[in-house]
């Protein structure tokens, strides 16, 4: 009889020394409860110089965990910087910025305004930052193709159609103080124009990493989302030719050696960075006889080709460009 | 073809069964239940010509039903069961709304004299955390006039006590022995709780096995283990669910004073439940303990119990709830000029075979917490901690018999809050035979029973939880001449407060929380005459009153009358 006791106790003891959490489910007050300020938005890290690879964070505390989103922009080049998250408090892990921005143009060194606001709450909270030094993109993980910045590159060259433009111009560019702008309306052909970017004149002569998955492309791209009034579809039509030098003689023969293009609809207004994995890019144009190996080689490219297109009955199309430069590891606005 | 294929089926197994009993002289019996019902449903309610103009006014279904059993002993000690339903819907004529179907089939026999097996169709039921299927809310206590729909609601919905239809293989034994042990009993099955789907789930299984020693006449102890399961390989998917249950029981029985006998009762258990394949499928472990004491003092039935049911804890067999509260309710499922779909009320709870559900779930159904909030998934509710105390057939008087009831509970994990809810929930029943008091030959019976249930939780505004429910019910049979009942009941409810709906995923973890407040008001109102030919075999004609109302929400009121005629037989 003693022993069934000791087992019985010993079977409460275990039911009732099993840790349960005490609570089931998401918190009521983050989904009924007001939302409070505990802390007010703090900017740590002011005055920051990006350029040296220096970062900021903001800091602010509130009563329930919120969809937050903090938004920079320059005061100057009118660049965006969107950070947002869900929390109950934003900390150096969940706000750190270091100084790239998520709407096109790159910020300078300028003032930026910044505002904290919440999904299904009025509540908005302003402040103000300066940016000393601005990011700069280009480093060992990047091979920069051109930024037009020291103007246009006699030796990437291309063929524009007659009464169609390809005209380096200051001002208004996604980076820096120039861009290419690229216009016009050809209604004979789809060719608008093409400019071939050689590897040899790259501004960064850094080889490429032989893995497809871990390399980027990035081009900035400006449209004026013009839509065709013959298909309803937008008149400007970017495509991306990579060539690559398979067995690397400084020349790129169609007939043993592989070609891989990209093409999009140019269907935004403005500045937009478009980056594109080396392994999505899908299309290849194999080696006549397929003598090509078939295998993307990022290290082996010889030539980037960017053609502006367009439906010769659909008018005008205009793909401005600036800022051609692959990333290793990631895109060049992550 | 189907109903081809049913007649055929049923010819041949009389053919079968005549032709056996010819050839070896079995015995075939017959038993079954015989019903006609008929009812009309009228829309009720005040300025029905501007609230509702799309509405039918006046709705009638019927039906009559035979189903047959048929019993014979092809072989001693080989029984085969089967049961098949005729039915025909009033309107039909020549085949059309005529069906005939196959209801149960299954067979029992006894090995040796020593080991009994079932095969086909089972009922089955363990313990109240492995297996068992807990009666339909506000179903305690309910007075006897209402009992015509309850039955019918029951036998449809195959609802045989506590125990849950099954289609598998069950065997059973005992085994007497001399030392330390005096008897052994093993029972065990296997059965197939959904079959494979193209393109869908796969099969689920649940094997289960119970097991009692007694020690000697006063010590027991046994275990209930049960396993339901999905077989990965019937189906073209990657993921299994499964969920083990295993639970030990100890039970000790003595006297009082040599007077009253008593049982102590002493339960627990622990739970797996998860998703095989599913990276995002949190395996849950729970645990659940109770301990009880129950005697007979006089004629009253006493029971004492305390329960431990974690937050985590999972058992499909006990856990699957009767009432389906994402059916759609046979009466008006739209009505008003919005057409606004009528949500599962307490006439749909007391009358509508439709709504229940006969088939184990595998993850948490929902319930309505103005019908049941205390105890939604019977004594196997996870997360609650507390006691109940229950006293049955307390004889005040000769006249007065009174039934008791009463639950403590609190949560044991707060949902959404720290901040946890209490329950506490009350029945009483009485039941007065005036014919007892005035001596009258005729039974005059007066059954009244009040249901109380209570949540609170505290905290800030939006933490707190104030729900209050009553269901108030009241029934009078008067016997007029032998047999022939005038009969008549009301059931008024009421439930006055806020509560939070949880919303779950499909690994039942909550994600939402909808709020919502209430102030419902309910009125089951019946009378009529039912004459009794034997105690299963009667007839009834009825009229009914339903009335459905949102304090908050007037314009959604809805009223309904119904006359309605049943024959129910046992054969």
């Amino acid at each position: 009889m003693k022993k069934n006791k000791i087992f019985l106790f010993a079977c409460l003891f275990v039911v009732f020394s099993c840790e349960k959490t005490d609570i089931e489910g998401p918190f009521l007050n983050d989904l009924y409860g007001d939302l409070n300020i505990l802390e007010d938005l703090k900017i740590v890290g002011d005055s920051v110089n990006f350029e040296n690879g220096e970062s900021l964070h903001f800091t602010a505390s509130f009563s329930k965990i919120v969809d937050w989103k903090i938004r920079i922009q320059g005061l100057n080049s009118g660049s965006i910087k969107i950070i947002s998250g869900k929390s109950n408090v934003i900390n150096s892990i969940n706000s750190s910025w270091d100084g790239s921005s998520t709407e096109l143009p790159f910020f300078g060194s300028e003032n930026c305004s910044v505002e904290l606001s919440f999904e299904t709450h009025d509540t908005l909270i302003e402040s103000e930052l300066y940016i000393f030094t601005p990011k700069n993109y280009v480093n060992e993980n990047t091979v920069l193709i051109t930024d037009f910045e020291a103007g246009f590159n006699p030796n990437f060259t291309g063929f524009f159609q007659a009464g169609c433009t390809k005209s380096l111009t200051i001002g208004s560019s996604g980076e820096g103080t120039k861009y290419l702008q690229q216009f016009g309306t050809c209604d004979w052909d789809w060719l608008i124009g093409y400019i071939d970017y050689y590897s040899n004149f790259w501004l960064n002569q850094n080889i490429l990493v032989n893995d497809p998955s871990q390399v980027y492309f990035n081009i900035m791209i400006k449209g004026d989302s013009t839509i065709s009034e013959v298909d309803g579809v937008p008149n400007s039509l970017f495509k991306l030719e990579f060539y690559e030098d398979e067995n690397n003689d400084g020349y790129y023969d169609a007939n043993t050696e592989d070609r891989y293009d990209f093409e999009f609809d140019v269907n935004w207004k403005g500045w937009k960075m478009v980056s594109i994995n080396y392994n999505d890019v899908e299309n290849l144009v194999a080696a006549t006889n397929n003598a090509g190996d078939g295998i993307r080689n990022p290290n082996k490219i010889h030539n980037v080709r960017t053609l502006l297109l367009a439906n010769p009955n659909s008018g005008f199309a205009k793909a401005d460009v600036d800022f051609l430069i692959w990333s290793i590891g990631g895109p060049i606005l992550n | 073809m189907k109903n081809q294929f049913l007649s055929f089926l049923t010819f041949f197994l009389l053919f079968i069964a005549t032709s056996i009993q010819a050839q070896i002289k079995s015995k075939v019996w017959y038993d079954g239940n015989a019903r006609v019902m008929y009812d009309r449903n009228v829309l009720a309610g005040s300025n029905l010509d501007q609230t509702d103009t799309v509405s039918s006014r006046s709705t009638g279904q019927g039906f009559s039903k035979i189903d047959l059993g048929i019993h014979f002993t092809p072989v001693k000690d080989i029984e085969i069961n089967s049961s098949i339903r005729l039915q025909n819907d009033f309107g039909g004529m020549w085949g059309n709304r005529n069906t005939v179907a196959l209801r149960s089939l299954s067979a029992t026999g006894v090995i040796k004299n020593k080991i009994r097996f079932s095969v086909g169709d089972l009922f089955l039921n363990q313990s109240k955390y492995t297996l068992y299927n807990y009666s339909q809310e506000l179903a305690k206590y309910e007075p006897s006039v209402f009992n015509f729909y309850r039955e019918y609601i029951n036998y449809e919905n195959y609802y045989i006590k506590n125990y849950w239809r099954l289609q598998g293989i069950q065997t059973n034994f005992s085994y007497n022995m001399y030392k330390f042990i005096e008897q052994i009993d093993l029972d065990i099955f296997s059965s197939r709780v959904r079959g494979s789907q193209w393109l869908g789930d796969p099969e689920l299984l649940m094997i289960g096995g119970t097991t009692f020693i007694r020690l000697n006449k006063n010590f027991k102890i046994g275990s209930h283990y049960i396993n339901t399961f999905e077989v990965m390989s019937s189906s073209n998917t990657n993921v299994a669910y499964y969920n083990p249950v295993i639970t030990a029981k100890i039970i000790y029985s003595d006297k009082i004073y040599e007077k009253y006998p008593y049982s102590l009762i002493f339960e627990g258990g622990l739970s797996q439940r998860g998703w095989r394949g599913d990276e995002f499928a949190p395996e849950t472990n729970g645990s659940f303990f109770s301990s009880s004491f129950k005697s007979k003092i006089k004629s009253s039935n006493v029971s004492l119990s305390f329960r431990y049911v974690d937050t985590d804890f999972r058992s499909i067999g006990s856990q699957s709830r009767r009432i389906h509260y994402s059916l759609t309710p046979t009466s008006y499922p739209f009505y008003n000029n919005n057409f606004t779909q009528r949500k599962i009320s307490l006439l749909d709870i007391v009358s509508d075979p439709n709504i229940y559900n006969q088939k184990l779930s595998t993850s948490l159904m929902n319930y309505n917490p103005m019908y049941s909030a205390t105890m939604p998934y019977g004594d196997a509710t996870p997360n609650r901690i507390g006691a109940e105390i229950n006293i049955e057939d307390i004889n005040v008087t000769y006249f007065l018999k009174l039934n008791l009831d009463a639950k403590y509970f609190t949560e044991i994990s707060g949902q959404g809050t720290r901040e946890k809810r209490d329950f506490l929930n009350g029945v009483i029943y009485s039941k007065l035979f005036l014919n007892k008091i005035f001596d009258l030959n005729r039974p005059i019976i007066i059954e009244t029973s009040f249901n109380s249930e209570n949540v609170k939780r505290a905290g800030s505004a939006i933490e707190k939880i104030s729900l209050n429910n009553h269901l108030l019910s009241g029934g009078v049979s008067i016997g007029i001449i032998e047999n022939l009942n005038l009969i008549c009941g009301a059931k008024m409810f009421s439930s006055k407060g806020n509560e939070y709906l949880i919303e779950r995923n499909k690994y039942d973890e909550i994600i939402d929380y909808d709020k919502v407040t209430y102030a419902n008001e309910e009125k089951i109102v019946i009378a009529g005459l039912q004459y009794y030919f034997e105690k299963d075999t009667y007839i009834t004609l009825q009229f009914n009153h339903f009335n459905v109302l949102d304090v908050d929400n007037v314009k959604d009121e809805f009223s309904m009358k119904r006359l309605v005629f049943m024959f129910n037989m046992n054969l």
